[in-house]
């Protein structure tokens, strides 16, 4: 069954890899970012399902460009 | 007091992100041809989606996951795709979960998925989900691959489950 990982600590992946991880840079605790903002979490959410089927090899590391608070999202709705 | 302890630790990893990386660079590593890989050829569209979180998300009716225990708690409990967010609770001393308390999508996006599956985005959020904590070490490790784990797996491929979203909270 095809998995892939959200977190917020890119080096936890690099040391246990999973067969895909999406890293976002967010703060512990808070992997779709901040609360109530639905777009914010579609859009992560959303990146999170593409890697789902552009992976293609075990241990597949993608690393979403938003940064805490300064980002602008794109409602993928 | 350990308790306390925990989750004021947990607070100063959430807010000092230096503390995690340096924690996660101490890990064991394995390298990554020993990790499996599965493929699917189920258009996301048509796909049907689960969400495993380890962020100590379970229902309020559900028993709280065991914090005294310094190796944390292994089991997992079973969350329906069609549940109340106002249902859900988190229990967990490992993380700062102040902004999950609030809305728990942004560890566990159930919300957010459902709304995927009614614009056509996925195909169908899966009729149940997974809630589970980290900080599992020892004998709970042992645990989680030997019982845990496989239960989780054997429930989801009952369910019809084509992708997993993983949240290690």
């Amino acid at each position: 069954m095809p998995t892939v990982v959200v977190g917020v600590i890119r080096e936890m992946f690099e040391r246990t890899p999973a067969p895909r991880s999406v890293v976002v840079r967010f703060r512990l605790g808070q992997v779709f970012g901040e609360p109530d903002q639905r777009v914010q979490q579609r859009a992560i959410l959303a990146d999170a399902l593409s890697v789902l089927i552009t992976a293609r090899q075990a241990g597949t590391i993608v690393e979403l460009p938003y940064r805490w608070k300064r980002s602008v999202y794109a409602d993928p709705l | 007091m350990r308790r306390i302890w925990n989750r004021l630790v947990a607070m100063a990893y959430a807010r000092l992100p230096f503390l995690s990386r340096w924690a996660a660079r101490r890990l064991p590593g394995h390298a990554a041809r020993a990790v499996p890989w599965a493929t699917r050829p189920v258009p996301i569209p048509q796909a049907t989606v689960a969400l495993v979180t380890l962020a100590g998300v379970h229902l309020k009716t559900q028993l709280p996951f065991d914090m005294q225990n310094p190796d944390g708690d292994a089991s997992f409990r079973i969350i329906p795709g069609t549940v109340n967010p106002a249902d859900l609770t988190i229990t967990h001393d490992y993380y700062d979960h102040t902004a999950a308390d609030r809305d728990v999508n942004v560890v566990f996006p159930i919300e957010r998925l459902r709304e995927f599956a009614v614009a056509g985005w996925i195909g169908n959020t899966a009729p149940r989900h997974i809630g589970a904590m980290g900080h599992i070490l020892g004998a709970e490790e042992r645990r989680l691959v030997a019982e845990s784990g496989p239960a989780i797996a054997r429930l989801l491929r009952e369910d019809g489950v084509d992708y997993v979203v993983l949240v290690p909270g």
